[in-house]
């Protein structure tokens, strides 16, 4: 097979570069200089030929995966060409925007129209999609030797809490591709000026807010989202509700103006009025990013992944400072960590020839190899930090790729996913987008002073508890 | 004898012509009719995909619903709050500015061409322009002059009244210059004889305008308040963009509230429903506006 056949004479793309690029190491190694490309193709794919299965069961089908414009996402499809070399199956990406992505998969698959195969799914949703019986339950497929080789693809390396997130009723429904965890960051230069040191409780951290905050000198102590979004908002205070003591279900009723809770909103939007930029309220998790890394933030607690954003020193002015802890313990000695991931399901209204085709390529995604290749094996400057397996958390080679994100950044960020989380952090029920978007007017109404918490968590229920009757 | 061809004839082309029309009928009907009709059916029914095991038909159920929904009674306040406040100042500025520019001798052309920019410009875009380049606290151009005249920084988009303010601001900003501009073209037309007349009657400037002015531009002015309400009444792009709806619910008008329901909480059933007391209330005013267009 040719060059030109495969790849088409337009412009050399990034694959063909370094296809060459490969071609000509490997011809180099072996003194050969005039290696084919399929001898390098073979090279590239052999660490996913030790699977023993049949990667071509499903060549010649053709799939669509929803993912969202993230570079974590653009790695991988960067590597489109190796899978469908792997596999013979056409993969067709289609980038959705984050805040339509869960609106269209939702319609494609109420509508059971089978356009996307796979979508990166939010965890959340999985109750909704199982009611509905909208994606396939995965044990199935692990369980098929032709399907997966388990030794190969080792399901229990990723990891557990996002397992868990994907999972309904202990079966799995997605497998995570790229996941998140929510960390103290923190400016280590400013926090050893005063002799403070990372915020081991809630109480801490607005102390140490208090003892950093300077409005007059554009410094604020501490940011946390206040944007309203069942993924903004609603990310960051289940866990300090959790901290509190919380508990979403009281006798099996979703409860949302506990005693704990009026607490926890209350302590979120004390600090944030004292010690936030006032334009706090309407800021998503990359605002608060931009704040820090233009050195008006001291401190805040978001995913771990925005160390891309201010670790950039095209846009950050913090490089070198900046420091990782856990989440502070709440007033019930609990931290609570929030999680997110981005799992791929398989539409259920798929043909069995695509679903497998699908399963080929969620396997292909998540296996460790396409997690390496995406992160710190990636050619480009993205190297992604939300990689799925525990043994590559714990490699050297991803310790040396996120060396520049700052101090403790793969401990905090670990002991994090391993110890300050359960997959209830957030109520799980199939009416979540309902409830998510309730909390998140609440929260925001108490946040903006439009209402008093108490109040506003107390409207928040009597809606609840008219979704959950329906 | 020599008629019935002829009338059949005529009976063939009228045929001809109704069979020509078909295609054109049948594309309205699928694109206007049939949604309208699915929505008012849609609204009769449970359709929650959180919980479609309960999906049916639910009769009125979900229109009950509403009377102990704060929600709806908060976003239907909010909706007349909006479209009142909206459509007044469309008018009074879009009047004012309309006199003012009647004054000027030259270049009238240029300010009429000015004034479209705003009315071509998308919603969506308006609502993220005023967001992040007008409205930003800190940098934000409004914040910018009311920083500057003393009255400090505020959080334009963040405070619950502040916000109601500034999408009103957004739509007036936007729509003004229609009004501006029917009422520019409407003024032009008066007859100056009357008001010659009326100065020599000694009337004073503001009993012209009273007495000779306002009831001669009426149809004009009753025509962009109809117009005007439609649209301030299905408002949607530019607070979705700017606000979307908060912050908590202090810009949630119906249809972002009809949206919210629909596609975010997924609850079909009711957010049709919803849609559909937005449609009847557009409906309504239009009606009454249009029986006081003919009144007198």
């Amino acid at each position: 097979m040719s060059k030109q056949d495969r790849i088409g004479p337009v412009r050399p793309s990034r694959r063909r570069v370094m296809q060459q690029g490969a071609a000509l190491s490997a011809a180099g190694m072996l003194g050969a200089p005039f290696a084919s490309s399929a001898f390098a193709q073979g090279d590239e794919l052999a660490p996913y030929r030790s699977a023993k299965i049949d990667w071509k069961q499903a060549a010649g089908q053709e799939i669509t995966v929803a993912v969202i414009p993230a570079s974590y996402f653009e790695n991988l499809i960067s590597l489109q060409p190796q899978f469908e070399a792997l596999t013979g199956v056409k993969v067709r990406f289609e980038k959705v925007p984050p805040g339509q992505i869960r609106q269209k998969a939702v319609l494609d698959l109420s509508s059971k129209t089978a356009t996307y195969a796979t979508h990166a799914a939010d965890p959340m949703y999985f109750p909704l999609y199982v009611a509905n019986k909208w994606v396939d339950p995965l044990d199935r497929y692990l369980g098929d030797a032709k399907l997966t080789d388990r030794a190969w693809f080792n399901y229990d390396d990723i990891i557990k809490a996002w397992r868990e997130a994907d999972s309904v009723d202990g079966k799995p429904y997605g497998i995570p591709y790229d996941g998140e965890v929510t960390v103290q960051v923190y400016r280590k230069d400013l926090y050893d000026a005063k002799g403070l040191k990372a915020a081991d409780t809630l109480e801490q951290l607005v102390a140490n807010a208090k003892a950093l905050n300077d409005p007059g000198n554009r410094m604020y102590g501490l940011a946390l989202r206040g944007f309203a979004g069942a993924g903004q908002n609603m990310y960051i205070y289940p866990s300090i509700f959790r901290s509190f003591g919380g508990q979403w279900f009281k006798d099996k009723v979703l409860t949302v103006n506990s005693p704990e809770a009026v607490a926890a909103l209350t302590w979120y939007v004390d600090t944030l009025s004292a010690y936030a930029p006032p334009a706090v309220r309407n800021w998503n998790w990359p605002d608060i990013a931009d704040a820090f890394s233009q050195g008006t933030v001291a401190a805040y607690i978001d995913a771990h992944s925005s160390a891309a954003v201010i670790t950039n020193p095209e846009k950050s002015k913090v490089v070198g400072k900046i420091a990782y802890a856990r989440w502070p313990k709440g007033p019930s000695g609990k931290r609570v960590t929030s999680i997110w991931n981005w799992g791929f399901p398989i539409n259920a209204a798929l043909s069995d020839k695509a679903k497998a085709a699908t399963w080929l390529f969620i396997t292909w995604a998540a296996s460790a190899e396409t997690q390496a290749r995406t992160s710190w094996k990636f050619a480009g400057p993205a190297k992604r930090s939300g990689i799925n397996r525990v043994s590559l958390w714990k490699s050297p080679e991803f310790a040396a790729a996120m060396k520049g994100a700052g101090d403790n950044f793969i401990p905090a960020a670990l002991e994090s996913l391993e110890h300050d989380t359960d997959v209830d952090w957030r109520p799980r029920v199939p009416q979540w987008p309902a409830i998510g978007d309730t909390m998140a007017t609440a929260v925001q109404a108490a946040l903006v002073g439009q209402k008093k918490p108490k109040e506003a968590l107390d409207e928040a229920q009597a809606r609840i508890a008219q979704i959950m009757k329906g | 004898m020599a008629t019935r061809p002829a009338r059949s004839l005529a009976a063939q082309e009228r045929r001809f012509a109704l069979a020509l029309l078909v295609p054109a009928l049948v594309v309205l009907l699928v694109t206007t009719t049939v949604p309208l009709v699915y929505l008012a059916w849609t609204s009769l029914m449970r359709l929650d995909l959180a919980m479609a095991y309960l999906s049916g038909f639910a009769g009125l159920d979900n229109y009950v619903k509403m009377g102990s929904d704060p929600r709806f009674w908060n976003s239907l306040v909010l909706t007349g709050i909006y479209t009142a406040s909206t459509v007044i100042l469309q008018v009074v500025i879009g009047l004012a500015l309309a006199l003012l520019v009647l004054q000027i001798p030259r270049g009238q052309a240029l300010l009429r061409v000015g004034a479209i920019l705003p009315i071509v410009l998308a919603p969506v875009v308006v609502g993220l322009f005023w967001r992040t380049l007008v409205l930003a606290p800190d940098f934000g151009l409004v914040d910018l002059v009311t920083r500057s005249l003393g009255l400090g920084s505020h959080n334009w988009l963040g405070d619950p009244d502040l916000a109601l303010i500034s999408v009103i601001a957004i739509h007036t900003w936007q729509w003004t210059p229609f009004a501006f501009l029917v009422l520019l073209a409407s003024l032009a037309t008066l007859p100056p004889d009357v008001y010659e007349a009326a100065r020599l009657d000694r009337a004073s400037a503001w009993q012209r305008f009273r007495h000779i002015t306002l009831p001669l531009i009426r149809p004009a002015v009753v025509m962009v308040v109809i117009l005007r309400t439609m649209t301030a009444l299905s408002a949607f792009a530019a607070i979705f963009a700017a606000t979307g709806g908060g912050p908590g619910s202090a810009t949630e008008i119906l249809n972002l509230y009809a949206y919210r329901t629909s596609f975010t909480e997924l609850n079909l059933g009711y957010g049709s429903s919803l849609a559909m007391v937005l449609l009847a209330i557009t409906l309504a005013i239009s009606f009454l506006m249009f029986r006081l267009r003919r009144a007198r």
